[in-house]
């Protein structure tokens, strides 16, 4: 069995404050496979993109440090390596997208020194008429009309979804085999966002590329990802293949998710109660205190470890799967899903039982 | 509808109809504190012009004082400060709590802060008890007190004598010039000036480049065009010059220097205020309360200034120590005023004895070097414990 | 009230920015942010505005509560309108319309506690009692979800969403008829908007309330609304009922939103209709009906067979033409560094090509008499003739969807909506579009 391209393990990176340390991630395993899309799906302050900002270490350290853990890319432990292989390693096999395309472009470059120093960062041989033209092809396969034109225009001159295909253009420029997506169609409209998400599936079957993305959007993740982790404070609390996932949500956290995304056609519910304080979390499973079905072994020792669903790819962490345990607790008692497959019909037709 | 508990009132059950007379909102404790201590002041002021003989102290009790202008200024900028920078602070404890951890972060910014309270209260209260240092050719050159000189160095040695050496004696704990003048004295008078010059005309600098500043920005259009060009003309202007012609005219005097700086120096903070005001105003509580139907006037006074007063202040911290270099440049060169013993004066005394009487020049130049050094230290843990990125 | 006109009714609104140049101000164009737009709200009704960024709805809702001086038109206002208000009576309607905010981090002074916040408007309307004031927001703040004790507080202290129901607090203080809601959940976690979107809509309710939302996500629009109006470039392209507007779109951009909206339900991947091309400038939008320039279902000429979809790839490089033009010198240069031969010596049927891949447009069109256009067209392109190109695929493809701009009438359906398709399908009463010919 080869390895997979990358694989966290057990990843706790805490940041040291003056309030106490906040356990940003506390314990994230998770493995992405070339050609491969792992959404990291999560509300603000569940840890995702900490995440996704430790597989190269980006996090500020200090006052951020990864306390235990490792992240093994295509073989070699990101978190032994030293600052220069790290800086190699950014940009170059590994390309980052950002959620807000105005931050990452400098305004005074024009587009094209842009993407040709990204491109010659990483291929110190390539001359500038080379990379000039590499670029423009990188340019027109990001869907940059008119890209030998429009190649010298700045930042500026280019729309918020032109903007953000730039972006994916120049972390493509040094031909990574992963790439980490940050919210990266937030900040975009969602005509524009359907046009990204095709772009970056596209990218990928073109370069074979594993993608990291993380999103708080359940809509993006069912449109885009092969698998998907649930994120709550620090903590993964589900995971598995996308079509397990949204067919038979098995963790409480990620099925209150569901029921509280609005335009359904279904009533909304909210998840009461509020995130947990990230310097001194909750013993137990974390969600346990706004769990509508806690039980007593909800609060006391660690969170529950990853226990298996169905046998499929599909693990979630809740005491309630445990072997011997029973699910249907939470699954309600015919077993069957009650909330990701009633939208398997689709949202046109009025449901028969909505009033 | 439930709801039986006495606090309640509901907002719909105002009558608004009732509510329609228009008029001066209520005074808050603040400004009604303000404005009852000017007209305190007004009051005294009158006394003292009408009443007073022209000459004579305006008070002999307890301590005997004559105020004169650059006082009356030094007691309006104090209650300001005490009216919009302290009250605000015992009015809002939490967040003074917060400024004061953030601050205490900063162990020589604490150092440095307690040093100037000392400094400025003992310039603030000194020159009430202690006379003016005065001439005294029977005490020239008296070394500070531990210390001692050749005999020759001195005119009449105060202290003991021995082995031809003249020792400091604690008559003059800081030594004399070569005037016999108290070094002691001078540097608690130049603390004085300090103080004067650090308070009064920044004061000054920040009332009218804030206002300027907000409503260039709040307003926008032609009212910001035309105040920026004058600021813009404003800071082309030659102050040094027109404080050279006055001096030349109406001799040199501590009050011209502060007056002169204070109305013509506003110009950068005004840009400065301008340019944060402008920001601050698209943010969505300013259209929260235009939306509300506050005036423009309430807009700029409850939103705008409180919002930059924190570059405001870090601005002020950054004057303080300049302006008071300044005077000290000013005085050193002679431009200053003459009866008032200020460092830079007293710096200058000694600039010729320094090879046998080294105290004159440094003593003062000591003080002068620590309090703007304190001054610093001070300004950059208020710009730190102020900055709102540090709220968490 | 024994008014019966609307609580709030639009009419024609429209707001203008001058676009000034150099250091005289001249005035060079015109943003057309809202451009003569008409609705109702009436009591104890939610009214969605709907639309990507750009398209008008926040500044349709500052220039309808006259925080900005509309250009032209009418708001009626309990049936008097407000644009001719005194000083006098604005206070007043300030008092009786207000609005929520996006951001709850920006939209409350960080200087103030959320008490002085929400007292705000009871001072700014001369209430002096300060006591009053107090009690009246301790209330307030209870009956939102709130403690009484968090009057003192300061914004900092409290979530995105306990911020954000302190926002409801102010705007309800004055006891206003009109909320204006400018996208008040877009900045909230999804578990945290259906607690706010509940609040709203308790609220509204209770007081009976007029209610104007503003949003650029229709599934929230959909929880809260009664009736829905669908904004692009400053016009509103549809407005119906929301059941009716979600099952039934009329016009083409409802449709191409609602399916933009990613599903959380991985088996209905892909099935998204994809708009080509941005949103365009308001400072200078397309002729016609403004979508022609993205829309899917843009009607073909007459007298010529194509199908929709590669009659949409025609259109695009029609539309590239109008706009920044088609650079055959930089097409040139593309494919002789692509073949790895000089510029020059690149024949100009490459060049016609590469036209035809950027566009993706089939390498012949399947009517000949279509083709022959459109290579005489691409020829001239090649050839560095572009008004030429231009002219001749304006004058030959003409589409009704750029040569002049539907109305807004009623479907059959029951919707209004701007579309020339719409009006066919009422006029020829076929339910069947045709798209053909």
């Amino acid at each position: 069995m080869t390895e997979p391209l990358l694989s966290i393990r057990n990843l706790k990176t805490h940041f040291h404050t003056d309030e106490g340390t906040v356990r940003a991630v506390d314990g994230v395993s998770l493995d992405v496979d070339r050609g491969e899309t792992v959404c990291v799906v999560g509300e603000s302050g569940s840890g995702k993109t900490v995440t996704a900002e430790s597989i190269t270490r980006l996090i500020p350290e200090p006052p951020g440090e990864i306390v235990d853990g490792t992240v093994r890319f295509d073989g070699e432990d990101v978190t032994a390596m030293s600052e220069k292989q790290l800086e190699a390693l950014r940009g170059g096999r590994i390309g980052h997208i950002f959620q807000n395309p105005q931050g990452a472009l400098n305004p005074v470059y024009t587009v094209g020194w842009q993407i040709r120093e990204a491109i010659q960062l990483h291929d110190k041989k390539a001359k500038d008429k080379e990379a000039r033209e590499r670029a423009i092809d990188l340019l027109d396969r990001v869907g940059i009309p008119d890209a030998t034109s429009r190649i010298d225009d700045y930042p500026h001159e280019f729309s918020g979804g032109m903007k953000q295909r730039i972006v994916i253009a120049m972390a493509l420029a040094s031909n990574p085999d992963l790439l980490i997506a940050d919210e990266p169609t937030t900040a975009l409209d969602v005509t524009i966002q359907m046009q990204i998400l095709r772009l970056l599936n596209q990218v990928q079957e073109e370069f074979n590329t594993g993608i990291v993305m993380i999103t708080h959007d359940l809509g993006v993740v069912a449109e885009v990802a092969d698998r998907v982790v649930v994120m709550y404070a620090g903590k993964v609390m589900e995971e598995g293949d996308v079509y397990e996932i949204f067919e038979n949500p098995s963790h409480p956290y990620t099925r209150a998710l569901l029921e509280c995304l609005p335009g359904r056609g279904e009533k909304m519910s909210a998840i009461g109660g509020s995130l947990p304080s990230t310097t001194s979390p909750p013993d137990g499973c974390r969600f346990h205190p706004r769990c509508p079905y806690a039980v007593g072994d909800c609060e006391i020792g660690e969170q529950p470890p990853m226990y298996a669903v169905d046998d499929g790819d599909h693990a979630v962490s809740c005491v309630h799967f445990e072997p011997g345990a029973d699910p249907s607790v939470v699954l309600g008692e015919d077993g069957s899903d009650a909330v990701g497959g009633a939208r398997a019909d689709g949202g046109d037709e009025t449901g028969g039982d909505a009033r | 509808m439930m709801g039986g508990e006495d606090y309640r009132d509901r907002f719909e059950d105002i009558d608004w109809d009732d509510m329609q007379r228009s008029g001066l909102d209520s005074l808050t404790t603040q400004t009604a504190g303000f404005l009852a201590s000017l007209g305190v002041v007004a009051l005294l002021l009158v006394y003292d012009y009408v009443v007073v003989a022209n000459d004579g102290p305006t008070f002999t009790t307890p301590f005997e004082w004559d105020v004169t202008q650059l006082d009356w200024l030094l007691v309006v900028t104090l209650l300001t400060v005490v009216f919009f920078a302290v009250y605000p602070l015992y009015d809002n404890p939490r967040m003074s709590r917060r400024y004061w951890r953030e601050f205490r972060k900063n162990r020589a910014a604490v150092v440095s802060g307690v040093f100037l309270v000392g400094i400025f209260g003992l310039g603030l209260v000194g020159p009430l008890f202690i006379a003016k240092p005065d001439l005294n050719v029977l005490a020239q050159y008296q070394p500070p007190v531990f210390l001692s000189v050749p005999e020759s160095t001195v005119g009449t040695c105060v202290g003991p004598v021995s082995d031809g050496m003249c020792h400091g004696t604690w008559q003059y704990p800081l030594g004399t010039t070569g005037q016999g003048k108290g070094i002691m004295k001078s540097v608690i008078y130049g603390m004085r000036v300090s103080l004067e010059v650090g308070l009064i005309t920044p004061l000054i600098i920040i009332i009218i480049g804030t206002a300027v500043g907000t409503v260039a920005a709040y307003s926008g259009g032609i009212v910001d065009e035309l105040l920026m060009r004058y600021v813009d003309i404003q800071l082309t202007f030659p102050t040094f010059f027109l404080y050279l012609l006055l001096l030349y005219l109406y001799g040199g005097t501590l009050f011209l220097l502060i007056v002169i700086f204070g109305i013509t120096s506003w110009g950068s903070t005004a840009r400065l205020v301008r340019s944060e005001a402008l920001q601050r105003r698209e943010e969505e509580y300013i259209q929260a309360a235009q939306s509300a139907g506050a005036s423009e006037f309430w807009v700029i006074r409850k939103h705008l200034v409180p919002n930059v007063s924190n570059t405001v202040i870090t601005n002020a911290s950054l004057l303080i120590p300049s302006l008071i270099l300044f005077e000290a440049a000013f005085s050193f060169l002679g431009l200053g005023d003459p009866t008032v013993p200020s460092w830079g004066q007293v710096i200058s005394a000694g600039r010729s004895d320094i090879d046998t009487a080294w105290w004159i020049s440094t003593i003062p130049g000591v003080f002068l070097f620590t309090t703007v050094l304190a001054l610093n230290f001070v300004g950059d843990a208020l710009r730190d414990a102020l900055d709102p990125r540090a709220e968490d | 009230m024994s008014s019966d006109a609307p609580l709030l009714e639009v009419r024609n609104l429209k707001k203008h920015y001058p676009i000034t140049e150099g250091v005289l101000k001249r005035q060079v164009g015109n943003v057309r942010a809202v451009d003569g737009i008409s609705f109702a709200v009436e009591r104890g009704e939610t009214v969605g505005l709907v639309g990507e960024s750009g398209c008008g709805k926040s500044t349709a809702a500052t220039s309808l509560l006259r925080l900005e001086e509309p250009t032209d038109g009418e708001v009626l206002f309990e049936g008097r309108d407000i644009t001719e208000y005194d000083k006098k009576e604005l206070k007043r309607f300030r008092r009786e319309a207000q609005m929520i905010f996006q951001d709850p981090t920006s939209s409350f002074d960080p200087r103030m506690s959320v008490g002085e916040s929400v007292a705000e408007p009871l001072t700014v309307h001369g209430m002096r009692d300060r006591e009053r004031r107090r009690r009246i927001v301790k209330d307030l703040l209870e009956r939102v979800g709130l403690s009484a004790d968090d009057i003192d507080r300061y914004p900092h202290e409290f979530s995105g969403g306990q911020k954000q129901r302190i926002g409801l607090a102010r705007a309800l203080v004055l006891n206003p008829k009109l909320i204006v809601a400018d996208e008040p959940v877009s900045a909230l976690d999804v578990s945290i908007q259906a607690e706010i979107l509940s609040l709203m809509k308790d609220v509204q309710t209770e007081f009976g309330l007029g209610m104007l939302f503003i949003s650029h996500d229709l599934s929230v629009v959909r929880e809260i609304c009664d009736r829905v109006a669908v904004m692009y470039l400053g016009e509103i392209v549809e407005f119906a009922a929301t059941d009716e507007l979600f099952e039934n779109p009329q016009h083409p951009y409802t449709r191409a939103l609602l399916s933009s909206i990613p599903q959380p339900d991985p088996t209905k991947r892909g099935s998204a209709v994809e708009l080509s091309g941005d949103v365009p400038s308001p400072s200078n939008p397309p002729s016609g009906c403004r979508f022609h320039t993205r829309c899917p279902e843009v009607i073909p000429p007459e007298g010529y067979d194509f199908e929709q979809k590669t009659w949409r790839s025609v259109m695009d490089l029609r539309v590239r033409l109008g706009r920044d033009g088609v650079n055959a010198e930089a097409v040139r240069e593309f494919v002789a560094s692509e073949s790895g031969q000089e510029p020059e010596s690149v024949p100009a049927d490459r060049v016609r090509a590469e036209i035809r891949r950027e566009f993706d447009i089939p390498e012949e069109l399947s009517d000949p008499r279509a083709e022959e256009v459109l290579s005489t067209a691409l020829r001239h392109l090649a050839n560095d003739e572009q008004a030429e190109g231009r002219e001749l695929l304006a004058e030959e493809f003409e589409t009704v969807c750029e040569s002049s701009a539907p109305e807004l009438r009623r479907t059959p359906a029951g919707h209004v909506a701007s579309c020339h398709l719409v009006s066919e399908a009422e006029s020829n009463a076929v339910s069947t579009p045709s798209t053909g010919d």
